[in-house]
């Protein structure tokens, strides 16, 4: 029993990976993920919690920018999750695009 | 190089991984191969995504030029903001870094059957999946007298290159006080924004330069994307340059005359010092060869993997794609290329599927310190690609805003090349 949970946590962590790689790679279309701001601000490295909150408040209105508001409303509460561990375990010059 | 992203694949937080979309295979599996026709935006992206997040798979992207211009931000070239050099992009990083193999040559003709791919120098490469990402093409003969020899008197430059250096040329040597014709083309098309921006940009060029000159579109159409946006600029920094003649009016465009460079329409005659004729498009015969383009000239896709719908094992992403919604743009392929890739990913090695995500964004100058832009984020609805939220600039916004488009466009600029040759 253990070791079939252990087994589908090991999953669970590499489903979840997986997915902010996948929403990463949407990010990256605007965000350089090499960590470089030349006019948009990055995004790795980012603390999981405070891009959580920014993702909510982009996603609420509360914090306004035509691009964000959007992307935050298409995202549901887990994949922001996913994505926020994935960008906070990230270190700057860690990833190529 | 291209085993960085195997190095990669044991991590989970912690380290970089990009990449970690495809479970691990036996080193003697022998790599499934993906071939990627057209080094544009879409099919550059899904080379380098596969390459990168799928090691497991041998990538192979044809594309007869050897470096790519972009077309999307080639109007500032127009209007003396850019060069054309800092628009151009090479295939180096995506060879060296990502282990990609770059065939410069024409993909002469598919083989659905036999997944082969033939080449216009003999060569003929097999297949698991094939990617069709092959652009627009001009529909040659909709329009009478206008063909490939009238372009190089009344350029298109719908694509960067050549033809952009040749209508900045022309707009040169323009005399003040001449007449710049631009015909925009029926819907749909490459960059809905694009003919408007252009007007927009030369209209920039020529306040400094040639401010007696006057603009006049000729419209396929009764309206266009942002037409609030562009007539309020027009109006505010352009007052008496610019005029917009919609199709009502002039009753669709007839033909061309070459010599005397003047457009034939319903209405009546247009003479200009230059014209700027943007052909009617479809998706490239490569596309009608291969059996994936519908009686539209268009290529229908499946909208959560961007497969074919009438041909099973070839993708097609980037403008020839028919995709609900969304319009023919960069972002656009960009975004359609990421979400083939991990359908790709999932047909090939099992890799999880996850609910895609597609969005656009456009940038579009009205002046050099005046810029508006558009978000949509898309999701496929019933066989289709519907818009789910949509924000676009808005009549009215202050200075400041306006600025601050123009820097994140620069910026985004930046980003999104890198994201794609980079």
């Amino acid at each position: 029993m253990a070791a079939s949970a252990f087994l589908f946590a090991a999953h669970d962590a590499a489903a979840e990976n997986a997915r902010g790689a996948e929403l990463a790679a949407m990010c990256a279309a605007c965000h350089r993920l090499d960590g470089r701001d030349r006019g948009i601000p990055s995004i790795v490295g980012l603390d999981q919690q405070k891009f959580t909150n920014l993702m909510e408040a982009f996603r609420s209105g509360k914090r306004s920018s035509q691009i964000m508001n959007v992307v935050a409303r298409s995202l549901s509460t887990e994949e922001i999750a996913a994505l926020a561990a994935y960008l906070a375990a990230q270190q700057k010059g860690s990833i190529r695009p | 190089m291209n085993c960085w992203t195997r190095r990669q694949f044991g991590c989970l937080a912690g380290a970089a991984c990009l990449t970690a979309i495809a479970p691990r295979v036996a080193k003697s599996q022998p790599k499934a191969r993906v071939v990627v026709i057209g080094g544009g935006i879409g099919g550059a992206t899904v080379a380098k995504y596969l390459a990168m997040m799928v090691g497991t798979i041998e990538v192979t992207l044809v594309e007869p030029k050897p470096r790519y211009t972009t077309c999307f931000f080639s109007n500032l070239y127009l209007a003396g903001m850019r060069t054309l050099e800092s628009l151009t992009h090479g295939y180096e990083t995506l060879a060296q870094r990502y282990g990609i193999k770059i065939i410069h040559d024409f993909a002469a003709a598919i083989d659905p059957a036999g997944k082969t791919v033939a080449l216009k120098n003999g060569a003929t490469l097999p297949y698991d999946r094939l990617v069709l990402a092959p652009g627009i093409e001009f529909k040659f003969g909709a329009i009478d007298g206008y063909d490939e020899a009238a372009m190089q008197t009344m350029p298109a430059a719908w694509a960067g290159g050549p033809q952009t250096e040749l209508l900045r040329r022309q707009l040169d040597s323009m005399e003040d006080g001449g007449v710049f014709l631009i015909a925009a083309p029926p819907n749909p098309f490459r960059c809905p924004p694009g003919p408007y921006e252009r007007a927009s940009m030369v209209a920039y060029y020529f306040k400094q330069f040639k401010p007696r000159s006057k603009i006049l579109i000729l419209d396929s159409k009764d309206s266009f994307f942002e037409q609030d946006l562009f007539q309020d600029a027009w109006a505010r920094l352009y007052p008496g340059m610019i005029e917009w003649l919609p199709g009502q009016f002039i009753g669709g465009i007839k033909s061309v005359e070459v010599k005397s460079r003047s457009i034939e329409t319903e209405g009546g005659t247009f003479t200009g010092a230059v014209v700027n004729f943007i052909p009617p498009q479809t998706a490239s015969a490569l596309a009608k060869q291969a059996g994936v383009m519908d009686q539209s000239g268009w290529c229908p896709i499946e909208p959560t993997t961007f497969e074919s719908k009438l041909q099973p094992g070839i993708y097609v992403v980037g403008d020839a794609a028919s995709a609900g919604d969304m319009p023919k743009s960069a972002f656009v392929a960009n975004s359609q290329a990421k979400t083939c890739v991990f359908a790709i990913a999932a047909a090939l090695t099992g890799a999880e599927r996850f609910a895609p995500h597609l969005f656009n964004t456009c940038y579009t100058f009205l002046a050099a310190d005046d810029a508006v832009s558009d978000a949509i984020a898309f999701e496929p609805e019933a066989g289709t690609i519907k818009i789910s939220e949509i924000l676009i600039s808005q009549v009215g916004e202050s200075v400041e805003t306006r600025r601050q488009v123009v820097q994140q466009a620069n910026g985004w600029y930046d980003a999104f090349t890198h994201d794609v040759f980079g």
